[in-house]
């Protein structure tokens, strides 16, 4: 009877570890994941030193795209702002991973290799770490920025370019993992450096047993921090 | 036998017992961990309706099936025929649950890749392949939007051009959302083991 009553313990003993296993994963979420939302594009551009950039290029490399065109006025709707936030940020956060700005223009008949280069330099770019490019033939671009970026865009008359702005996270994969399209409660410039820091553990993890640990938090747990 | 020695011997059952139960239940209720990179996608994957040898097909024809989708083309010296191989491997592996799986192969050579040649191409592989293909404009269309690189260069007089293109297989699951992509090289087994899974869950 004593020995029946040892093993109902242990029954217990173990589902009950099992729950409170449960409720501190829940509660503590000690791995946090960004979601892998879809495909990002594929895509031949030119950037601004007139060499091609694909996708394919960037593959293994953490990219933070951006649109924009270089007769946008002031600081182009904070996108430059948020941008050299990301650039003062990401040494420390990124470290040894490749990281990649890729800001791509939306006015390719007047934003030429060179006007690209000469606003890098105006924004303080630096260099290595910005691409700035753009696809020549404007309807490529149109297919790209709309069904690639899921982006609309429109060029007006007078030479300006009408759009919102938008942040889109890329990891090596080429796989989309964050999308920002308007300030929430945290601003922009501080969700991006955040999820970018997320998917930094993510990858110094993902060798190694960490790796089922992130494999599997995608199955129940889905969320952006 | 003495009482202490008896509960020594309950306790031991007990803790066997935990550790099979332990195990057993380890493994029936771990989460699956895909060889594959998944996907958690929010939209259904692009729909895109281009030309084959019996005709039009929709991505959207095969709800219910999982579809692979693989970019390549008939010229294509390495690449495409050890990727397709596998995926006749892969095939074979799957047994009678082949029939859930469909391939797509997609050119990204729609100059010399007529419907015919594709068609002859894919099922040398496996009767049930489909090759398709379109216009510059559709191929360009549905390469931007599974994230699929591609593009033209020099060969030899032999070979005529190349084309240099992303070699992964998108999995597209039964309700129609990317669920995984495979890279290069991923072998016969591990895909077959995932499309396993999909296939019974």
């Amino acid at each position: 009877m004593n020995a029946y009553r040892w093993v109902v313990r242990g029954v217990y003993g173990f589902f009950g570890t099992l729950i409170l296993a449960v409720v501190v994963f829940k509660v503590f979420q000690p791995v946090q994941v960004l979601p892998r939302v879809r495909l990002g594009p594929g895509f031949i551009l030119v950037d601004q030193n007139g060499e091609p950039l694909t996708n394919e290029d960037l593959r293994g490399k953490v990219v933070l795209y951006s649109f924009f065109y270089t007769r946008c006025p002031d600081d182009c709707y904070g996108i430059v702002p948020t941008l050299q936030y990301v650039q003062a940020q990401a040494p420390a956060i990124m470290g040894d991973i490749p990281f990649r700005i890729v800001l791509i223009s939306l006015d390719p008949e007047y934003d030429t290799p060179e006007r690209l280069r000469a606003y890098a330099e105006r924004v303080g770019a630096q260099p290595g770490l910005w691409l700035l490019a753009t696809q020549p033939d404007p309807q490529r671009l149109r297919m790209l920025i709309g069904s690639g970026f899921n982006m609309y865009y429109e060029p007006q008359d007078d030479g300006s370019v009408r759009f919102a702005p938008r942040y889109v996270l890329i990891d090596g994969w080429g796989i989309v993992r964050g999308e920002y399209k308007y300030e929430t409660l945290a601003s922009t410039e501080e969700r991006i450096v955040r999820h970018l820091g997320v998917l930094a553990e993510e990858i110094r993890n993902s060798q190694g047993s960490a790796k089922l640990a992130y494999e599997a938090a995608h199955f129940f747990l889905c969320y952006a921090p | 036998m003495s009482s202490t020695a008896k509960r020594g011997l309950w306790m031991g059952v007990g803790a066997l017992l935990l550790v099979v139960l332990g195990w057993w239940g380890w493994q029936r209720f771990r989460p699956y961990a895909f060889h594959g990179t998944v996907l958690q996608s929010a939209e259904p994957a692009p729909d895109f309706t281009l030309m084959s040898a019996d005709g039009p097909v929709s991505l959207s024809d095969f709800r219910g099936k999982i579809v692979l989708l693989y970019f390549g083309y008939t010229f294509c010296p390495d690449v495409c025929p050890t990727t397709l191989f596998e995926v006749q491997r892969t095939m074979e592996l799957l047994g009678e649950d082949a029939d859930e799986v469909q391939l797509i192969m997609i050119s990204v050579d729609p100059l010399r890749d007529t419907p015919e040649r594709l068609k002859e191409y894919v099922q040398y592989f496996h009767p049930s392949f489909i090759g398709v293909t379109g216009s510059d404009e559709e191929i360009a269309q549905v390469a931007t939007q599974y994230g699929i690189y591609y593009q033209k260069h020099e060969g030899t007089p032999a070979t005529g051009y190349l084309v240099d293109h992303t070699a992964t297989i998108t999995v597209i699951d039964r309700e129609g959302y990317v669920k995984l992509i495979f890279p290069y090289g991923t072998p016969a087994e591990d895909m077959a083991a995932d499309l396993e899974y999909l296939i019974k869950h």
